[in-house]
């Protein structure tokens, strides 16, 4: 009925027949705006725009688009309309009126996408956020470490005459494959010309060659001001910047005791944290007695040192420098932090061809560590300043005029460790019954470790076999081992019974 | 003044000998970084390539000159890959589930 209906059509209008709908096509966008031309083409497969009283002829026939304002398309309809009426007005199946707005209703309209909508930038407003927070955080990196890079070589430059003074190498990476004069060097080795940087926030200078001591390690660990997380932390926080001098001395040159004057702040870590502190250390007590400030305490091992140190040199220094120094540690037991001791021995004094880093604590390590019976331990003096501006002027003011003072006061410590010896008796028998002691609790620990390896092993070279027989399907191997294994049980029990019976005898 | 220089004690630097610190910064940037790019890349999800852009940037700004540089370039370029690859998918502005 359809077609028929298409033929009625087509010859009552068959002198329109050339203009049917390439009419419709031409005329749409002469009339209307070239805006419609996008749409129309979009819609080609499934795009309906409803306009009253010309449904019928738009869905069955073509997907045009029909407009109010154009003329020809309304005749048009308005012939199909009447005519559709009158042929079908009784025909189900053929859509009259109601169903076409159902059918139309039915339809699904699809959204055009945002981005085709003209709103183009506006509408990633997300993005932008982000982009500027990126922005932001890579100005705030090259900010903040172009700070840190001009203090580290401001720290360099005021203390590097009184270093070249002092030591034979100042400034070795310990990558070049040997070590020329100083004149060469400082053409060469980009180096020693300033610290070696380790990250943006830690500086490290390495100084050797010089009576009393093997070498000296210069760490200017700052905050890290490349990166704006820590950096607002650290202002939250009130971090400082640090310098740390680590001295190690050689076996003859330092006497053997374990002392540290803190910061209260830092006293409590350090005691707690410190493998020889908390051995070595029984308490805290308060500087003042020792006419320092209540600010600072004293963990110490033997009595007649605190008073040969802390000498008037040191009660000046924290007169003038009030909240420079952080603490001094000096240990001729020290063997790093206790987290870290489980899974790693630091490394000792004497030289060891693979240099393992220390952070890394793995099963071989562990082995290694416990088939040497010997206690790997450095003498060091470790020095720690604060950095922080005094009397209202900036840092790198202050940096530069107070750089040579701490190098100074440093090299003073180092004379005064490297000349003290015991006094009297008492300190020294103290000092060796205490490091006995010490060192057999490792040696105790490293046999328990050693028997337990051992304890474990035999268990799964046990269980492998048990495997290996209960695999193999042989009742007469299963029964043999089995008998073994009880053979072996009762033998264990029976040892001791045996003994005391020879014993008797 | 006595020179207290002595060119016979000299020994080399050793990295073992830099006091060590617990900072693990880096390492889970790294592995953030990566991981977001790879929910990102899988899910279509757009500000996980954001944030995994951005802790690369992180991990990159805390790390240490002995590591290795080819890791926190292979974390950026994993990272800006899975912004661009997101944005060819899925053209429309980012929306932030929680704040939608």
């Amino acid at each position: 009925m359809w077609t028929a209906a298409k033929k009625i059509k087509d010859d009552d209008f068959s002198e329109f027949d050339d203009f049917d709908e390439d009419e419709f096509v031409v005329e749409v966008p002469s009339s209307s705006g070239a805006s419609q031309l996008p749409i129309k083409t979009q819609s080609k497969k499934s795009d309906v725009v409803y306009n009253d009283g010309s449904s019928q002829s738009s869905m069955s026939h073509t997907t045009e688009q029909i407009l109010s304002d154009d003329v020809t398309i309304d005749e048009d309809e308005d012939d199909d309309l009447m005519f559709d009426e009158e042929e079908f007005e009784t025909s189900d199946s053929f859509p009259s009126s109601s169903s076409s707005v159902s059918s139309i209703s039915d339809l699904k309209i699809t959204e055009v996408p945002t981005n085709l909508t003209g709103n183009h930038w506006e509408a990633y407003h997300c993005e932008a956020v982000m982009v500027l927070v990126l922005l932001g955080y890579l100005i705030n990196f090259l900010v903040g470490r172009s700070k840190n890079a001009r203090l580290a070589s401001i720290i360099y430059r005021s203390q590097r005459d009184l270093l070249d003074r002092n030591f034979a190498l100042v400034g070795d990476n310990g990558q070049t494959r040997s070590i020329q004069s100083t004149d060469d060097q400082m053409n060469n080795d980009l180096t020693t010309n300033n610290m070696h940087k380790e990250s943006e926030s830690l500086y490290i200078l390495w100084c050797s060659g010089r009576t009393s001591i093997e070498n000296m390690l210069i760490e200017i660990r700052f905050i890290k001001r490349q990166c704006l997380f820590n950096s607002l932390a650290a202002m939250i926080k009130s971090i400082n910047d640090t310098i740390i001098y680590t001295i190690d001395y050689s076996k003859d040159d330092m006497e053997t005791f374990v002392f540290c004057l803190a910061k209260k702040r830092c006293a409590a870590k350090l005691h707690r944290d410190m493998n020889d502190l908390s051995q070595f250390c029984s308490e805290r007590k308060n500087a003042e007695k020792r006419g320092l400030s209540g600010n600072y305490q004293i963990l110490n091992e033997i009595g007649e040192v605190s008073s040969t140190i802390i000498d008037n040199r040191v009660a000046d220094f924290i007169e003038k420098f009030p909240d420079a120094l952080e603490y001094i540690h000096i240990s001729d037991q020290y063997t790093g932090m206790k987290v870290q001791n489980d899974t790693q021995q630091p490394s000792p004094n004497t030289p060891n061809p693979t240099n393992s880093p220390p952070t890394t604590g793995t099963a071989a390590q562990q082995q290694d560590a416990l088939n040497t019976s010997e206690r790997s331990v450095r003498r060091v003096l470790i020095i720690a300043f604060n950095l922080v501006a005094r009397n209202d002027r900036s840092l790198q003011v202050t940096t530069e005029s107070i750089g040579s003072d701490y190098l100074r006061f440093v090299l003073h410590l180092i004379e005064r460790v490297s000349s003290f010896r015991f006094t009297s008796k008492e300190s020294k028998t103290k000092a060796i019954k205490n490091r006995q002691r010490i060192e057999e609790q490792f040696l105790k620990n490293v046999y328990q470790q050693r028997q337990e390896q051992a304890q474990q092993r035999r268990e799964e070279k046990r269980r492998a076999e048990k495997e290996k027989i209960m695999q193999s399907d042989d009742p007469e191997r299963q029964r043999k081992w089995e008998e073994k294994e009880h053979k072996r049980e009762m033998k264990r029990r029976q040892p001791k019974m045996k003994q005391m019976k020879v014993k008797a005898m | 003044m006595t020179d207290n220089r002595r060119p016979a004690r000299i020994h080399r630097f050793r990295p073992s000998m830099i006091t060590p610190t617990d900072d693990a910064i880096p390492d889970y940037m790294n592995l953030m970084g990566m991981m977001f790019s790879m929910c990102s890349l899988m899910l279509k999800i757009k500000w996980c390539a954001w944030i995994a852009v951005f802790a690369a940037l992180v991990g990159f700004a805390n790390s240490r000159t002995s590591d290795d540089a080819k890791q926190v370039l292979s974390s950026f370029m994993l990272s800006i890959s899975a912004v661009v690859v997101t944005y060819m998918q899925n053209p429309a502005p980012m929306t932030i589930p929680f704040l939608q």
